[in-house]
């Protein structure tokens, strides 16, 4: 009896151990299991970032391109865009991984899912190339332009071939199907200000439809559909800070640009490349109005040259190139500190081109 | 008995032991594989870094042959940029020019019609342990040579990047 006793308790204490035993090495390789995964995901993320990353970085130097990129694969995933303080920052919703740019201006939706993206890089030039920016533009979004500018209307429907867009004679006229988002382009502020959304548009989630409507000369205003109405997004004007032209890449960094916050902060990080050139050009001495690098060489250059009227148009004449470029350069420093001064780079960028064509036809140009 | 239920203690142990040990083998496995995984994941994006570092550097609106309003000359470095660049970059380095290249060096090196050299950014990385260089072939515009129009020189651009 004792022994029988004896010998159940050992017998349950040995399944009892077994059980434990079990318990803890399957717990281990659970936690492996799920510490597996949660590194996988970031690690997949990771990747994902880079990529774009890459992608975006070789789409931002492809002058003039357009990349279509196949992004079935991430379309279950939300990808942001923000831009604060001249950073901006890139990466997918709820994820930890991510990446900040204080150089490329990069003008998008602030949210993107969908199955297919479109890059486009414009080059920005004031009056010399400053940088490319780049159009991050899903495909899930369509651009409806309206207003009386024809000529606009039409250089943007050339412009922007394989992305989804369509012109329209009256807002009220808008079709648009259901699981789209929408941006208006108002060409010349006769339809979005003033008017109601759209009775079509009204059922749409107000996040899904916005307008940027470009009134006067270099200005624009965003909007963003309220229920019935358009909200206007930006407190003061948002100036287009360009020399305009076809393909007037500040006008389309404003169509493609999810708001004014999001615009203006990647326009800095132009204004403060355009500073640097500046002085490669002319020089840290052009903040006391004298000469210095490349403008500098070609003022020896030509002053060693008998009769030649070059080193008036350089530096001498009424329109010289070191004033122009002087005024370029105090200009992009104090746009960067308030930037109502911004509107004064439009007026300098456009004296130093004069100056550079008087240069072209009789020495070297600057640029 | 109690000579049975030694076996059994010994024999537990044993099997525990093997387990252990197999488990062991395992980790260590498991971690020198990971080891290796991460090595080769370093050495893809360093090549990745090289290959995109050169290419702003080609791009750079600081170097690149403008043309006026017209798209610039491809793959061409402009010698006067070129001459005040260098300075600009460096005054810069480290508040924004280390944001585009990061640990690199970028030299341009003149080969026709004479052998100059151009530094125009290093940035060294401190206990750096590798280094991938990459070299492309530019053409050099003098726009102040003797003759009217601007003489080409060729050369080039030498990106190494750190890791």
């Amino acid at each position: 009896m004792t022994f029988s006793k004896r010998g159940q308790i050992e017998v349950t204490f040995n399944w009892i151990y077994m059980v434990i035993a079990g318990a803890v090495i399957l717990l281990f390789f659970f936690g492996l299991v799920v510490k597996q995964k949660q590194v996988s995901e970031e690690r997949l993320s990771g990747d994902v970032v880079q990529v774009m990353s890459s992608i975006l970085a070789g789409a931002g130097v492809s002058e003039k391109t357009k990349n279509f990129i196949d992004a079935s694969g991430l379309a279950d995933y939300t990808l942001y865009f923000s831009c604060d303080a001249g950073v901006s920052e890139f990466g997918i919703k709820d994820r930890p991984a991510r990446t900040q740019n204080n150089i490329d201006p990069i003008f998008a939706p602030r949210e993107i899912q969908t199955s297919r993206i479109v890059t486009w890089s414009l080059p920005y030039a004031l009056p010399f190339k400053v940088t490319d920016f780049l159009f991050v533009i899903p495909s899930n979004v369509k651009y409806y332009i309206l207003g009386n500018d024809a000529d606009f209307v039409n250089e943007f429907l050339d412009a922007t071939e394989g992305i989804e867009r369509e012109s329209l004679l009256n807002l009220h006229d808008i079709q648009v199907e259901a699981n789209q988002e929408v941006r208006l382009i108002d060409t010349d502020g006769s339809s979005v200000p003033g008017s109601g959304v759209p009775a079509l548009l009204q059922s749409f989630d107000d996040q899904k439809v916005s307008a940027v409507v470009f009134i006067a000369k270099n200005q624009a205003d965003f909007y963003q559909k309220q229920g019935t109405t358009w909200r206007r997004l930006n407190k003061d004007a948002i100036r287009i800070i360009s020399l305009g032209g076809e393909r007037d890449a500040a006008k389309y960094a404003a169509i493609f640009s999810a708001d004014d916050q999001l615009y203006q902060c990647n326009m800095q990080k132009a204004f403060k490349r355009l500073e640097f050139l500046t002085e490669i050009y002319g020089g840290k001495e052009l903040a006391l109005a004298e000469a210095g690098g490349k403008l500098q060489a070609l003022i020896t250059y030509y002053q060693a040259v008998p009769g030649s009227e070059c080193k008036g148009y350089l530096g001498d004449y009424d329109l010289n190139a070191l004033e122009a470029l002087a005024r370029l350069h105090s200009t992009t420093t104090a746009c960067q500190q308030l930037a109502e001064h911004c509107l004064d780079l439009v007026d300098a960028a456009q004296k130093l081109k004069d100056a550079n064509a008087n240069l072209r036809i009789y020495c070297t140009p600057l640029y | 008995m109690g000579r049975k239920g030694q076996m059994q203690m010994t024999e537990t142990i044993a099997i525990l032991f093997i387990f252990f040990i197999l488990l062991l083998f395992g980790i260590i496995f498991y971690f020198r594989y990971q080891q290796s995984a991460f090595q080769e994941k370093q050495e893809e994006l360093l090549g990745v870094r090289a290959m995109e570092t050169t290419l702003k550097a080609l791009f750079m609106p600081e170097l690149i042959c403008s043309r006026g309003e017209a798209e610039p000359e491809d793959n061409c470095f402009d010698t006067l940029k070129l001459d005040s660049a260098a300075a600009v970059l460096e005054d810069n380095k480290d508040d924004y020019y280390f944001e585009i290249f990061s640990y690199a060096k970028i030299t341009v090196h003149q080969v026709y019609p004479e052998e100059k050299e151009w530094l125009l950014y290093e940035k060294t990385k401190p206990e750096s342990t590798r280094k991938e260089p990459t070299f492309f072939v530019v053409t050099l515009r003098d726009e102040l040579s003797d003759s009217t129009q601007a003489q080409y020189g060729f050369g080039y651009v030498s990106v190494e990047v750190y890791s």
